[in-house]
């Protein structure tokens, strides 16, 4: 692992079919984050902004194009090296949540634990905490089902980082959450973000994360455009105070 | 370890009952199946159960149920004095038909003349002359108990025992050897001879004895008589009870497989999710085997458990039916069942390599 930014990405570029049906879902993109921070990918539906996001956590292969994480080039990696990075490298939050319905909130998160190697009581405990951090100690026996939305977007960001991720992938958190509920939730991954070091990147249509993101970038047909107001791709564009202001400093 | 195989089955609960009971179905079948053919393959083994070990027979005898012999009583009776011979018994053996309170019976008869050298204990299977020892099924079908009468061949015989056995086919009655010699019609001859033989003698060299003292006959151990019954068992139930096998297997393989194959489809996107999250493929296939091997063995256990249940009731209720369950064969279905349902994890496993974790990213 280098000392250097925590992702880069170079050229980054996915192609799907050929001839007359040919799309460049992402092409060319080139991306830095550091740890600490979080990064917002803006952009309209169709944009590529998921496509990048898959290609960045191993589960898609790119076209061309370099993605590094904490040093490691992923993108040079075999096939059947890449659970591997999902597993240790990179946490996952979905839109939808994607928790199992029929495992409890700790479960759902013991599970990935067990998934690196770590099982019994020590997998329990590590689970017990994030979701103890997470805010939800009264709901560690509910199962996925029983949870409200927030809950269960609270739990998967626990579930994200089981494994202490080094980067958090976020595809649209707040877009099955109601306005208190997203801010709850993008609260919760800005604060754990900081407090543990990670990176994170976050796509999105809701305006509301410009608050919480410290580089945000504006994709439109595969491409970085620079940011929306015009700014340069991965210009600074706002503090967490601001999100702190608006929480009453609750957060990491 | 998070047991998610468990989870995903308890949650759909009916519907792991329904595949559970299913298992059980297919398992109760198959043992019932092979308890009737232990029991029928076991009915030779009353050759076994007499007092010797050598029978003497006219050539061509298969044994004494399924063909019929006659030898001279004097012969026989010089046999007594062959070396290695203890006695020599001669055996009255008839198939006598026919009907009694609507039951059409067709009735094994037997009668050995067992000579009082060989001691009281010998003597007292055979029943005194006037009665009869019928078997269970007989007395049943017959309306017979202990102290009634029961008519054969014109004569009527008390019953004085009733004893194990019988089965759809044919029931055994027996009688004594002055009654049996009467009521055959047979006089100065006798079916088979039974020899039981000194302690420590060879009976490969008391039959060469024997052949050379009687020449023209055939000499067979009780355990010949006995696999020759099971034989003729075998040739006529086997294939019958390997495709009733086969189809319980087959059903509970395809139980387990629906079951499995259904669990996944539904948990499919699940499954993408925990690729996504880095879930090797051998932690996937595992949970689809743990659920086919939950199935599998909770419906084996539960159709063991009936089967032993049934095989007691058929006893009680329905003799005729003969049952042996066997440990053995409850423990082959068992494994049986349990690498079924590895086979049947096949399917819900090819489902689960072509998910594609990408997909978890649709909403």
């Amino acid at each position: 692992m280098s000392g250097g930014p925590l992702l880069r990405i170079e050229g980054l570029t996915k192609v799907f079919g050929g001839g007359p049906t040919l799309v460049r879902a992402v092409d060319g993109v080139d991306l830095v984050t550091e740890s600490g921070e979080l990064a917002l990918v803006m952009g309209p539906s169709g944009s590529g902004k998921t496509t990048l996001l898959s290609m960045i956590g191993g589960i898609l292969r790119p076209t061309e194009g370099r993605i590094v994480i904490a040093g490691l080039e992923i993108t040079a990696l075999p096939r059947r090296a890449l659970p591997r990075v999902r597993r240790e490298l990179v946490g996952f939050v979905f839109q939808s949540f994607n928790l199992l319905e029929s495992l409890s909130a700790l479960e759902n998160v013991e599970i990935v634990v067990n998934l690196a190697g770590v099982t019994g009581p020590e997998a329990a405990e590590r689970a017990r905490t994030l979701l103890r951090e997470a805010g939800l100690e009264q709901r560690l026996d509910f199962k996925a089902g029983d949870l409200s939305a927030g809950e269960r977007q609270r739990v998967a960001i626990a579930r994200a980082l089981a494994n202490r991720p080094r980067l958090l992938l976020a595809d649209e958190p707040t877009a099955n959450l109601d306005s208190a509920h997203g801010r709850e939730a993008m609260a919760l991954l800005r604060g754990l973000t900081k407090a543990k070091g990670h990176a994170a990147v976050v796509v999105s249509h809701d305006e509301r994360l410009l608050e919480v993101a410290d580089r945000v970038f504006w994709l439109e047909d595969g491409r970085l455009r620079g940011s929306r107001d015009g700014l340069p791709p991965g210009t600074a564009r706002a503090s967490h105070s601001v999100l702190r202001a608006r929480t009453g400093g609750a957060l990491g | 370890m998070v047991p998610l195989a468990r989870r995903n089955l308890l949650a759909e609960k009916g519907r792991f009952a329904m595949s559970v009971s299913g298992v059980a179905f297919a398992v109760l079948l198959v043992l019932i199946v092979l308890s009737l053919y232990r029991g029928w393959s076991g009915v030779g083994s009353l050759y076994e159960q007499m007092p010797g070990q050598l029978w003497v027979s006219q050539p061509g005898t298969s044994d004494p149920f399924h063909s019929t012999s006659f030898l001279p009583l004097a012969d026989v009776r010089a046999l007594g004095a062959v070396p290695g011979v203890r006695a020599a018994i001669p055996v009255y053996t008839r198939h006598i038909a026919f009907g009694e309170r609507g039951h059409e019976l067709d009735v094994f008869a037997m009668a050995l003349a067992v000579p009082a050298s060989l001691g009281s204990a010998a003597s007292a299977d055979v029943p005194p002359p006037g009665s009869i020892d019928v078997d269970r099924v007989l007395a049943r079908n017959a309306g017979v108990g202990v102290g009634d009468r029961l008519v054969v061949l014109g004569r009527s015989f008390l019953v004085a025992r009733i004893h194990s056995g019988g089965n759809s086919i044919f029931q055994t009655a027996y009688l004594n050897a002055a009654d049996a010699r009467a009521v055959f019609g047979i006089d100065g001859l006798v079916n088979f001879a039974l020899l039981d033989l000194r302690a420590g003698a060879d009976p490969a060299r008391v039959a060469s004895a024997v052949s050379a003292a009687l020449p023209g006959t055939e000499i067979h151990t009780a355990e010949e008589f006995a696999t020759s019954f099971a034989d003729r068992i075998n040739a006529g139930f086997l294939a019958v009870v390997g495709v009733l096998v086969g189809i319980g297997f087959v059903v509970g393989g395809a139980v387990i497989a629906l079951t499995t194959y259904t669990a996944t489809v539904e948990k499919a996107r699940e499954f993408g999710v925990l690729k996504a999250v880095g879930a090797p493929g051998r932690f996937l296939y595992r949970v689809v085997v743990d659920q086919s091997l939950i199935v599998g063995s909770l419906g084996s256990l539960l159709g063991i458990i009936a089967a032993i249940a049934a095989a007691r009731l058929i006893k009680q209720q329905v003799p005729e039916f003969i049952t042996v369950l066997r440990w053995t064969d409850a423990a082959v279905v068992f494994a049986g069942a349990l690498a079924t349902a590895v086979l049947a994890s096949y399917l819900p496993v090819r489902r689960i390599e072509r998910i594609d974790p990408a997909e978890v990213f649709r909403p």
